[in-house]
């Protein structure tokens, strides 16, 4: 008899469980789907939340892991927003019709190369991509320090580089555009299948080479500017090196999915992305953001290569079918 | 004219069958919507994977994307490497789990009951947390590696096969100890006081009459783990070093290239492993005819001899000392900044909001799946032992069959039905929730099966003839009956529910994330810390949940 009053009492919670279940999932918070880091993007919700009072359900996902389930998924898009994602991708986004187009006043002294001209897109910080060097290692194994794009190449450098795969991370598709737009596209090729050799591992993520090499794994990792600067301030024995040819660059973008039912709650993050307050908390994450007079980008943008986002756009799906076709043999 | 008797006669008791079936209508009414669930949550994902690897869509048939797989060399090693990985794992944990049990169950000392529990440990920790572990201690610059690089000044990489391997090992052990184990503790003991007696020593006992006793579940252990460690795409993605797996690639193929036609050949040839095994076991294994020496003859097995005893627990000892040092590493990694390069303390890593909402919606969603599949697979196995249902020896089939699909091309199946009409379940909590279970009824419909069938139905009779309806019977005297099989449908569908990850990556959301995934990811980006914190925590949820339940039966007298 107690067992059986047990069952029901377990049977009865169940349903009042699945009763509680059904009701917060009919989407409350708004559905937000990133490529940032979950600690940088952890923050980022907090903040958001404390200061528009809007809720927040993140996902992260790799950019083209994103794009691509995007991609899968519309017109019904899982999620309202997108805060967080390659520069290339929003223009491809804007042209499949996937926006919806916002004018925002905070974001009105963000100079118009950086957001799209109908409010689909804006961009609130950009990214360069970085070598990582780990001295220890350079120095314990008796290599030199590359100092460019090129110099990757040396047979000295066999098993010691970490690349992330530009399948699914936007570093690594930003190094084969940058490479690309450098030496163009038949060069470009010939690049890679030679770096190939000298490859140890490609991650999924764009940060994962950073880690890498900062704990000691490998003595280099292609990788992006803030990833390599956070280890250095916490004391890692590694060294950002700015290839000479020049770097790609790329914004991250955020933008409202056009089949959002909570346009409004959605407008109203948009609008707080564009403030100062905000910026400021991107700036401790991002080396650069657009909100002119909070950081200072003075001395870095000399190296930038003439980067062509469109380029991204019009070429990635040609791009990355020809790199399986290569590099999964 | 023989032949047409037979066939009326077999009409005649099918429709005997159905209208006896149809004698209770409550009963038919839920075996009916039963066997309908396991179709749509079981079957028909299965045969969605099978029908996109044709490419079936507007053009009809394409064998476009086999010739794709048979042409790359890229995809046969992936075979090859899938193959050589889960039947290396699965021989290291048989030899590991016959060479613990024989002790443990040969002993009831305080150290052989701490070895029982640290084998089982690797249960309730995510299957791929043993290669963040692993990379820590032998990565390239990980604590054991350089130790060993200044000791003899060999350079090795656990990145790649071996790491897949060894992570395997240590996940996948629970599973077979605890079935050589069972096997083992239920062997009646007087057989190998016969052979003792005749003088033959230990290890001839052992030899000839203890393994060959126990090869039934010595099989069906190696069988389980093997489908298992072929199944697993985690460690592959983080440890494999690059080197391709089949599940791992299926895995990325769907994410990376959205190429669910590539993904479904490759779950393909994931799934003809599992279900020729699957149906091996099913009809092949079962009347090995060993068990009817199994019998309670109230003797206790022969204690171990000391040159058997030493030669066992050196590896005993080993292994359990790995398996804790894989346990002390996660451990050591949530409370450390980076753990063996900066070993300040630090809470940091537990600050992670989005990592305790996912730790949250999957205490929610594996306690819900565990309630469901409990309660269907303890339903099921009273309809399908006492009741005329037609077709039920098809229908158990596929449900246990539910158990042996790998779980990345569940996930591809549930992509393929759900995310469009007349479903549309994409996104939400409940096609999580019915994943979870429909995947493990099976383990609770075993469970009640076999107890019906201990349980005589004079019982039932007796209630029926006092006067109680079959639904009144079926309270008052089954389910109390069945009680300790719904436990364990609950605890083996919670504990698993908490770590799965292969068949539920694919079906997140925002919200909806899981603990499980979101480990995954943390350890994609390199995230020891985060990663470490956030498995200690589903670790200690998972571990708590337990005791609870260890509480519970303590009090009620249920045996769980």
């Amino acid at each position: 008899m107690k067992k059986l009053i047990t069952t029901t009492v377990i049977l009865s919670a169940m349903f009042l469980l699945a009763a509680c279940g059904n009701s917060s999932s009919n989407g409350e918070p708004l559905q937000v789907y990133t490529h940032n880091d979950s600690e940088e993007m952890d923050a980022m919700v907090q903040d958001i939340e404390e200061n528009t009072g809007v809720q927040l359900d993140v996902l992260r996902l790799s950019s083209g892991e994103g794009w691509s389930r995007i991609q899968a998924e519309a017109p019904e898009i899982g999620a309202d927003m997108q805060i967080g994602m390659l520069h290339g991708f929003g223009i491809k986004a804007e042209e499949e019709g996937y926006l919806l187009p916002y004018q925002s006043e905070e974001w009105e002294d963000v100079p118009d190369k950086f957001k799209q001209e109908d409010g689909e897109w804006y961009g609130t910080s950009f990214w360069y991509n970085l070598i990582a060097v780990n001295e220890d290692i350079i120095k314990e194994k008796g290599l030199d320090v590359p100092q460019s794009w090129e110099d990757l190449l040396d047979p000295q450098y066999k098993g010691e580089i970490v690349l992330p795969d530009p399948g699914t991370s936007g570093t690594a598709f930003l190094a084969v555009s940058t490479i690309m737009q450098l030496m163009g596209e038949e060069e470009g090729w010939k690049y890679f299948e030679e770096l190939d050799s000298n490859v140890a591992q490609y991650t999924k993520s764009g940060t994962a080479p950073a880690q890498m090499v900062a704990q000691g794994e490998y003595a280099i990792g292609v990788t992006w500017d803030q990833a390599v600067y956070d280890y250095i301030e916490q004391g890692y024995p590694i060294t950002d090196v700015i290839p000479s040819e020049g770097v790609g660059y790329s914004l991250d973008v955020a933008w409202i999915f056009e089949n959002t039912d909570q346009p409004e709650k959605a407008k109203k993050v948009m609008d707080y992305l564009g403030t100062k307050d905000f910026m400021e908390l991107s700036a401790e994450y991002r080396s650069m953001v657009t909100k002119p007079g909070v950081t200072d980008d003075s001395g870095i943008e000399e190296s930038f290569i003439d980067y062509d986002a469109q380029w991204d756009a019009d070429n990635r799906d040609r791009i990355m079918k020809k790199w399986q076709d290569k590099f999964s043999d | 004219m023989s032949t047409e008797t037979t066939k009326q006669s077999r009409t005649a008791r099918l429709v005997s069958d159905l209208r006896q079936f149809w004698s209770e209508p409550w009963f038919a009414i839920l075996t009916m919507v039963l066997a309908g669930a396991i179709l749509l949550f079981i079957v028909v994902p299965v045969f969605a994977v099978l029908l996109k690897s044709f490419g079936m869509n507007e053009n009809g048939f394409t064998l476009d994307y086999y010739q794709e797989f048979f042409s790359r060399t890229y995809y046969f090693d992936a075979i090859i490497n899938s193959l050589s990985a889960s039947i290396l794992s699965t021989i290291i944990v048989v030899f590991l789990s016959v060479s613990i049990s024989l002790y443990v169950t040969r002993s009831s000392s305080f150290v052989s009951k701490f070895y029982r529990g640290a084998a089982l440990l690797p249960l309730v920790a995510p299957p791929f947390i043993f290669s963040l572990s692993l990379i820590i201690l032998f990565g390239r610059n990980g604590v054991i590696t350089n130790i060993m690089n200044h000791a003899i000044g060999v350079e090795f990489s656990i990145y790649g096969f071996w790491g897949v391997v060894i992570s395997q090992v240590l996940g996948y052990f629970p599973i077979g100890y605890m079935l050589v184990e069972s096997t083992m503790r239920n062997m009646s003991p007087s057989l190998e006081h016969a052979s003792s007696d005749l003088g033959a020593s230990q290890w001839k006992t052992l030899r000839k009459i203890t393994l060959p006793l126990s090869q039934s579940g010595i099989t069906k252990a190696g069988l389980l783990v093997f489908v298992m460690a072929l199944a697993d795409f985690s460690n592959p993605l983080i440890i494999g070093g690059g080197k391709p797996f089949l599940a791992s690639e299926a895995y990325l193929l769907v994410v990376g290239q959205q190429n669910l036609e590539q993904a479904a050949v490759l779950g393909v040839f994931l799934i003809i492993p599992s279900l020729i095994i699957f149906i091996f076991q099913t009809y092949f294994l079962k009347d090995s005819g060993l068990e009817t020496i199994s019998g309670e003859s109230g003797a206790s097995n022969a204690p171990l001899s000391r040159k058997v005893k030493s030669t066992v627990m050196t590896i005993n000892t080993i292994f359990v000392a790995f398996i804790i040092l894989m346990f002390v590493m996660v451990i050591l990694g949530a409370f450390v900044k980076i753990i063996g390069i900066n070993n300040t303390f630090t809470l940091e890593h537990f600050k992670n909001r989005n990592g305790w909402d996912s730790l949250y919606t999957s205490v929610f969603v594996s306690f819900i799946a565990a309630i469901l599949a409990a309660t269907i697979g303890m339903l099921q196995g009273y309809l399908f032992a006492r009741k005329p249902i037609p077709g039920k020896k098809v229908l158990e089939f596929l449900t246990l069959f539910g158990l042996a699909v790998p779980g990345t091309v569940m996930g591809i199946g549930y992509v393929l039905i759900f995310n469009g009409p007349p479903f549309f379940l994409t996104g939400t909590v409940l096609l999580i929730v019915l994943n979870m279970t429909f995947r493990k009824i099976g383990v609770g419909l075993e469970a009640s099966i076999s107890k019906m069938h201990q349980i005589d139905s004079s019982m039932e009779e007796a209630s029926s003839d006092l006067g109680s309806g079959p639904y009144r019977t079926f309270g008052k005297i089954i389910v109390p009956l069945l009680s300790p099989a719904f436990i364990a449908g609950f605890v083996y569908t919670f504990m698993t529910a908490m770590v799965s990850i292969s068949s539920v990556i694919f079906l997140i959301a925002p919200g909806t994330n899981l603990a499980a995934v979101y480990i995954l990811n943390l350890a994609e980006q390199a995230r020891v810390g985060m990663a470490s914190a956030m498995s200690f925590i589903l670790i200690v949820i998972v571990l708590s949940c337990m005791g609870l339940l260890k509480y519970i039966e303590k009090k009620t007298g249920v045996s769980i």
